[in-house]
């Protein structure tokens, strides 16, 4: 049991003195809320957070039954005791049956017993709560499978259609030349489903995976590493990379989160390139200081508008007509930045460029 | 030979839409092929075209900031006397059953036809719906 959770009890009974002993008697081991009063009674369920509702059967405007009857109907999830001190069959019959009662208890009550029946009715409804927020979060992942599947379906099947249409194209053609041409466009296609897969499996790396790795983080050779995977990406070779890595210390981290990270902020920055221009530029530059990290990354490609800038984060969000992806590399990345504790942040003017600025704190 | 049609090629893809216009031009179909990579632009085509001519559209469905369902709604907005003379047909890599019965039963839309594009079956679309 969670010792850390309050239990809330609330304890009717139109005679005082009852009310007075029962609260001497617990109130150490719970926050004890008492009442002559079930219409006061009704409003404190309601305000206090009550967990377990004792109620004594013998009360003047209602049973005590008929007040857990109520109960049973407005909150369904309460705990309910009945507290009798006359053995009464037909009170024991209705409690069950209109009061859906978990525990009966006999005055004089026992203190143990009467503990008893607290820890195992508050046992009962804190499982009932969990579950409850465990069945919500299950509605809510699968809302998001659905939307995965119909998403990733597409950006799946999209390449490979597009693949077999230039295939079907190149059976009525002879030149060499336009061949040529197809199978450079069939490569481009390739390399999208490839970096769609990539995504998929950096996702799932990323939020299904729970165990934590820390190991040293090199981020120069990081760096090399994710842009030696990028040198197909159309126009690699015309850009121009300026690298500023200051690292003088050891930093710890997650190297699948951080290489991420790098990922998709480098292969956006590649590939949302401004035609218009005549330098392509993407400043690199991280730094490693007291155990944490920045990494900034900006290039001078077509810039986000500032009214998608907010959206950019969702899941499947796909930002323009030029180039789009697949609409989860910025979600993987923002994922992987808060799991670190870290932040990100965005700077962006239309055809003027995009900065990323990420920091990670150090972790003790 | 069969009759050739003015296209309006509408997706997301440049490659697709460079498979799309080969494949009409490789089978002769076309008479005219324009292409609109936003769909809002061929929305914006239709509104000023004034000419009397009638169009194919041939409409990708799952686009950023406009999917094909968007772009038919907005479509339906126009005259009707000018709705008369597009005749879309969606084309989409879509298996998902939801769409294409959305695809199927929306009005304006005549037919879905799944990519990679199939001359033979679109002339077949285009026999059945009294357009060739």
């Amino acid at each position: 049991m969670n010792i850390n959770l309050p239990i809330n009890v609330l304890y009717v009974d139109d005679e005082e003195h009852n009310l007075y002993s029962f609260k001497a008697n617990f109130r150490k081991d719970y926050n004890i809320y008492t009442t002559i009063d079930t219409a006061e009674a009704l409003e404190m369920v309601d305000t206090k957070n009550i967990s377990i509702v004792m109620a004594d059967q013998r009360m003047p405007i209602m049973t005590g039954v008929e007040f857990l009857e109520i109960i049973r109907i407005k909150y369904p999830e309460k705990i309910r005791i009945l507290i009798t001190g006359h053995t009464d069959i037909g009170a024991a019959i209705d409690a069950i049956n209109r009061g859906e009662v978990f525990r009966f208890i006999d005055k004089p009550w026992d203190a143990d017993y009467v503990k008893n029946a607290i820890a195992t009715g508050f046992e009962i409804f804190r499982t009932r709560e969990d579950l409850k927020k465990k069945n919500l979060d299950l509605q809510k992942a699968n809302e998001e499978l659905d939307h995965f599947i119909y998403s990733a379906s597409h950006d799946l099947r999209a390449p490979l259609m597009s693949i077999l249409g230039i295939v079907n194209l190149s059976e009525v053609e002879n030149e060499v030349e336009v061949l040529k041409q197809y199978f450079s466009l069939i490569q481009q296609s390739v390399l999208r489903l490839d970096s769609f897969v990539i995504n998929i499996i950096d996702y799932y790396r990323n939020t299904r995976n729970k165990s934590e790795i820390k190991e040293s983080i090199d981020f120069k050779k990081m760096t090399a590493e994710v842009l030696a995977t990028m040198r197909y990406l159309p126009n690699f070779d015309k850009i121009i990379f300026n690298s500023y890595i200051i690292q003088e210390e050891v930093f710890h981290s997650d190297p699948i989160k951080i290489r991420i990270i790098l990922n998709n902020l480098l292969s956006n920055a590649i590939k949302f390139q401004d035609p218009a221009k005549e330098d392509f530029i993407i400043n690199i530059q991280i730094e490693v200081l007291n155990m944490g990290c920045t990494i900034n990354i900006e290039d001078n490609g077509i810039g986000i508008a500032t009214s998608q800038l907010k959206n950019i984060f969702k899941m499947f969000y796909r930002g323009g007509i030029m180039n789009s992806g697949s609409g989860v590399g910025l979600y993987i990345v923002e994922e992987a930045v808060h799991k670190l504790l870290g932040e990100i942040k965005v700077e962006s003017v239309e055809k003027e460029g995009t900065k990323f600025i990420i920091s990670i704190p150090g972790k003790n | 030979m069969d009759q050739q049609h003015n296209f309006l090629l509408v997706d997301d893809s440049t490659l697709d839409l460079f498979i799309n216009e080969k494949m009409l031009k490789v089978n002769q179909m076309a008479a005219s092929i324009r292409k609109f990579l936003d769909p809002r632009d061929c929305l914006q085509f239709i509104q000023t075209e004034n000419t009397y001519e009638t169009f194919i559209i041939l409409l990708d469905l799952q686009m950023p900031l406009m999917n094909g369902f968007g772009f038919v709604e907005a479509f339906q907005e126009f005259e009707p006397s000018m709705q008369k003379r597009y005749h879309i047909f969606m084309l989409s890599s879509t298996v998902d059953s939801g769409d294409i019965q959305k695809a199927k039963s929306m009005e304006g839309i005549i037919d879905i036809l799944s990519k990679p594009l199939d001359p033979k079956m679109l002339k077949k679309l285009l026999v059945e719906a009294k357009l060739a």
